[in-house]
C-alpha cells in the first residue's frame, strides 16, 4: 500500500523523470562521443577533397590539402592559399548566396592575379533535387573552369543561355527547367567576388 | 491476438499511412530517391520498434500524468542514435535526408503506437507492432519513391533504366508529385474496402 502512494505522488514523476532522463541522455552521451572523431573526420575529409578540387589538384589524397595548402584570415572568411613546388597557383574562397529554397555555399578559387577561374565547388545547397540540385554536376561546375572574372578591372558578368546552346567566353549554359539556381549562382559569384576584392584592395 | 496477426495488423490492415493517414510529412519529403526512401524507412522501422519495447517495458512504471514526456524522451533518444549512426556510416544518404532524419522524433505514427499499443500491451507484442508499423511505413515510402524516381530521374536505386529517350518528368522530382502519388495510392488501395463496409 505504501510502495503504490509513493507512484502516485508528484514526486515520484519528478523522481521518475531525473532518473530516465540521466540514463538516456549517458547513453546517447556514450554514443556519440563513440562516433564523435569518424564524423569529424570524415567532415574534415570532405571540406579539403572540396578544397583541393577547386584548385584542380589531385584530391583522391586528403594528404595533398596539407601539402599544398594553407589557410589564412581575412576578416571574417577563411580562404585558402595553394603552392606547388615553391609556386603559387591561387587563392580559393568560400562564398555564399541564396538560392531558391535555401542558401547555396560554394567554393571559388581564382588565379594569383585574380584574372581568371580555377575552378568552382558546390559544397551545400537545398536547390530542388534533379532540377537546381543539378548546380552540384559536374558539367555546370565545369563551365567556370578557367573562364575570364576579371577584365579590366571590372567582374565580367556571364550571361546565361539555355542547356543545348554553345557558348562563348562570357556566357554560361543554364539549367533547363532551373533558370532560378542557374541565376542565382551567377549572382553569388559576382557579388561576392566583388566584395572579396573590395577587401583585399 | 497471435503475434503474427498483430504483425499483419499494423503492417496492412491497420497501416498508419493508407489507412491512419499518420506520417505522410516525411513520407512526401523524402521519397524523390529509393535509396533515400529505403534508409529513412529503415531509421522509422528501428526506432519504432526499439521505443515500442521500450515504452511497453516501463508502462508499469511511467507516471501516467507525464507520460508523453517520457515517450518523448525515448524516442527522441533512438532518433538521435540512427542520426548519428547516418552522419558516420552513410555521409552521403544523411546529406540527402537532411534534417527529416531529426524529425523521425514528431513523426506521428511512432507516438501514435506508443500510446495506441505499446502502453497497453506486453514487450515482445509491442516490438512486433513498432516492426510491422514500421515495415507498413517503408512500404509505402518505397512504392511512391519507385514511380517517382523511374518518372522522374529514369533510374532505379541508382541504376539507369530508362535511356536518354525518355523525356524525364520534372514534376515527379518536385514535392506536388508526392501528394498525388500518395492521395492516387491511398485511393487505390481503400476504395475496394469501402463497398464492403457498406
Amino acid at each position: 500500500m505504501a510502495k503504490k502512494r509513493f507512484i502516485e505522488t508528484r514526486f515520484y514523476s519528478i523522481f521518475f523523470m531525473v532518473i530516465i532522463t540521466a540514463f538516456f541522455i549517458s547513453i546517447l552521451s556514450a554514443f556519440y562521443l563513440l562516433t564523435e572523431k569518424k564524423v569529424n573526420t570524415l567532415k574534415e575529409n570532405t571540406e579539403k577533397k572540396l578544397v583541393l578540387n577547386s584548385f584542380d589538384l589531385p584530391a583522391d589524397d586528403v594528404q595533398n590539402f596539407d601539402k599544398f595548402i594553407k589557410i589564412q584570415n581575412l576578416q571574417n572568411r577563411n580562404y585558402y592559399i595553394a603552392e606547388r613546388s615553391g609556386k603559387l597557383i591561387g587563392y580559393c574562397f568560400p562564398i555564399n548566396g541564396k538560392g531558391l529554397w535555401g542558401s547555396i555555399n560554394a567554393l571559388i578559387a581564382v588565379t594569383p592575379d585574380f584574372q581568371r577561374i580555377i575552378n568552382l565547388e558546390i559544397v551545400d545547397q537545398n536547390e530542388t533535387p534533379g532540377l537546381g540540385g543539378r548546380i552540384t554536376e559536374d558539367w555546370f561546375k565545369d563551365q567556370f573552369r578557367k573562364k575570364v572574372l576579371l577584365e579590366n578591372g571590372e567582374i565580367v558578368e556571364f550571361q546565361l543561355v539555355s542547356e543545348d546552346e554553345n557558348t562563348n567566353k562570357a556566357q554560361i549554359n543554364q539549367i533547363t527547367g532551373a533558370t532560378l539556381s542557374s541565376r542565382s549562382v551567377l549572382k553569388m559569384i559576382e557579388e561576392e567576388y566583388s566584395e572579396i576584392l573590395k577587401v583585399l584592395k | 491476438m497471435t503475434k503474427k496477426d498483430i504483425f499483419l495488423n499494423s503492417t496492412f490492415t491497420e497501416n498508419s499511412v493508407w489507412k491512419q493517414i499518420l506520417g505522410i510529412c516525411s513520407a512526401l519529403a523524402v521519397t524523390n530517391l529509393m535509396i533515400n526512401s529505403l534508409v529513412m524507412g529503415l531509421g522509422v522501422i528501428f526506432t519504432l520498434a526499439l521505443s515500442s519495447f521500450t515504452i511497453s517495458l516501463l508502462r508499469e512504471y511511467i507516471p501516467k500524468r507525464i507520460r508523453m514526456m517520457v515517450q518523448t524522451l525515448i524516442i527522441a533518444s533512438y532518433v538521435i542514435i540512427v542520426d548519428l549512426f547516418l552522419k558516420a556510416f552513410l555521409p552521403e544518404i544523411s546529406k540527402n535526408l537532411g534534417p527529416y532524419v531529426g524529425l523521425i522524433i514528431t513523426n506521428c505514427i511512432i507516438m501514435g503506437r506508443a500510446e495506441a499499443f505499446s502502453s497497453k500491451n506486453p514487450p515482445v507484442d509491442s516490438l512486433i507492432d513498432g516492426i510491422g508499423a514500421g515495415l507498413g511505413y517503408t512500404l509505402v515510402l518505397i512504392i511512391i519513391s519507385f514511380v517517382r524516381e523511374l518518372f522522374g530521374f529514369g533510374t532505379i536505386f541508382g541504376f539507369t533504366i530508362l535511356g536518354d529517350w525518355w523525356t524525364k518528368w520534372s514534376i515527379m522530382v518536385m514535392a506536388p508529385s508526392a501528394f498525388f502519388m500518395l492521395a492516387i495510392l491511398i485511393w487505390i488501395i481503400n476504395s475496394p474496402k469501402k463497398e464492403k463496409v457498406k
